[in-house]
């Protein structure tokens, strides 16, 4: 076998999942966090507590949030406080409070019967295990505007509230909520957001120099030694701060250039790679962001950018697109789903920004939603969405 | 009970090899597992529990069964299993 160089030492330490040890300018955020949760330690059973992080795309906010976790975790196991962190992505759980709870409860139970239960009897269950376990739970619910769009106050409202029904019981169940825009609350009735709005936790964009310091760190973890220059450094958070100081963005640029070196058989990241790289990252096609879409979603996307790909025009109606859509079903040999659950998944692709939504208006006979896709070229989407599909990533 | 009824009844022994192999189960996936209906499931339970070597917990409807590790039988035949799957393997040596 040919000796293969890469440039890589660890390429799993740009993985969208992975937490660093350090989370370089987010120490202050860090620590209020820690004065948030202080109780936790000091008069466990006590209190609960609810935090909402917010800040924009590829702000830290996820990070942020599995640090804590880890590290108050890590300090309550000392102290023999059996606290559980478990962090939930709504978006991935298609914002159903059903499979909040079920995930929840399957870090507990991993054998818990999946069906045959609503929310409200499986979150019943969940206060049931930690009283029984004498167990407190901090949830983090990642992108909760899924949620929030999806099944309106009542789950938070629940979820806030449930404490309230167990009189002089233990308080068990605090909440992080992550979300992108603050506006998302405002779908909430007044009571849910009042006692959501009290702990605050604002991230700002990333400055250029910031964004350098988080490469710089992941480099040393992920890259061998004198792979990337000072030079090409800075051109990735220089496109990263000019994408809205997104270090998502940054670290999947660094990744992509990677490749494209090793692909090259070159020894060292070079600033042509990157811009090679971020022709082919769109900051709304994240790989994780498609890879969470279902099986059908995919398909759909797929039949709207191959659409897009034959046409001049801005928009395509939701009959077009359907109709491409029954296509692309076609050549997958999948059974196309209906109407409805189509125009949910449009309402969850425009909710995640890929594609963008508008009800046609005069000019046009009867009323039907027109689609666009702003942000990123129909051929790359299709090829991405291709590739993803022909891997059989479903 | 006699260690004939627990042993010669193939659904109760199946019941009791899932629940070692899994940890706990509420009735309806151990049926699908065993190939049993949810009845029958039920009742092999039921009767496994009376004798100790199974119990349950209740999350509202639903209930989740597994080994009794308190009583020294249920962990007895519980390893005695664990052998036997351990020791089944085409790749042991214990054959």
């Amino acid at each position: 076998m040919p000796q293969y160089f890469s440039v890589f030492k660890d390429e799993s330490k740009l993985d969208i999942n992975y937490v660093p040890p350090r989370l370089p300018h987010r120490g202050p955020q860090l620590n209020l966090l820690d004065q948030f949760f202080r109780f936790a330690f000091e008069s466990p059973g006590k209190m609960t507590q609810r935090v909402l992080i917010l800040g924009k795309i590829g702000t830290g906010k996820t990070v942020l949030s599995q640090h804590f976790g880890l590290n108050i975790t890590k300090e309550a196991e000392k102290r023999n406080i059996n606290l559980n962190y478990v962090h939930v992505n709504c978006r991935e759980c298609k914002g159903s409070l059903f499979m909040i709870l079920q995930r929840t409860i399957l870090k507990f139970y991993p054998h818990f019967p999946r069906r045959g239960y609503s929310a409200e009897e499986l979150l019943q269950a969940l206060m049931q295990i930690l009283d029984e376990e004498n167990a407190y739970l901090i949830l983090a619910l990642d992108e909760v505007e899924a949620l929030i769009l999806s099944e309106g106050s009542d789950p938070l409202y629940n979820l806030t509230r449930v404490q309230e029904e167990r009189l002089k019981a233990p308080q068990r169940l605090s909440l992080i909520c992550i979300l992108r825009q603050s506006e998302c609350l405002e779908k909430l009735d007044p009571s849910t957001r009042s006692t959501l709005q009290r702990n605050v936790i604002h991230l700002e964009e990333y400055l250029k120099p910031q964004l350098e310091d988080i490469l710089n760190d992941r480099v040393n973890l992920a890259f061998r030694q004198g792979t990337v220059s000072a030079q090409t450094m800075i051109l990735v958070a220089e496109l990263a701060y000019s994408e809205g100081g997104n270090a998502r963005y940054a670290i999947e640029l660094l990744w992509r250039a990677g490749k494209y070196t090793d692909a090259s058989e070159m020894r060292e990241v070079s600033p042509e790679c990157v811009r090679r790289a971020v022709v082919s990252v769109y900051p709304v096609v994240r790989k994780d962001m498609v890879s969470s879409l279902s099986l059908h979603e995919k398909l759909f996307l797929l039949g709207v950018a191959r659409r897009f790909k034959q046409t001049d025009a801005a928009y395509v109606s939701m009959g077009e697109a359907e109709d491409a859509y029954a296509i692309v079903c076609e050549e997958y040999g999948e059974e196309r789903r209906g109407h409805t659950q189509l125009w949910k998944y449009v309402k969850e692709l425009s909710a995640s920004g890929v594609i963008e939504t508008k009800v046609s208006g005069e000019g046009q006979r009867g009323k039907t939603t027109l689609i666009s896709l702003p942000r990123v070229p129909a051929s790359d989407l299709e090829q991405e969405l291709s590739g993803i599909l022909m891997q059989g990533g479903r | 009970m006699a260690i004939e009824e627990v042993f010669s009844s193939k659904g109760r022994v199946k019941i009791l090899r899932i629940l070692a192999e899994i940890g706990e189960l509420n009735i309806s996936e151990v049926a699908r597992r065993a190939g049993l209906n949810y009845t029958t499931t039920n009742q092999h339970l039921l009767v496994l529990e009376n004798h100790g070597l199974v119990r349950h917990k209740k999350f509202g409807r639903i209930r989740i069964f597994r080994f009794d590790e308190e009583n020294p039988r249920a962990r007895m035949i519980k390893k005695l299993i664990e052998f036997w799957e351990q020791t089944n393997k085409p790749e042991s040596n214990h054959e």
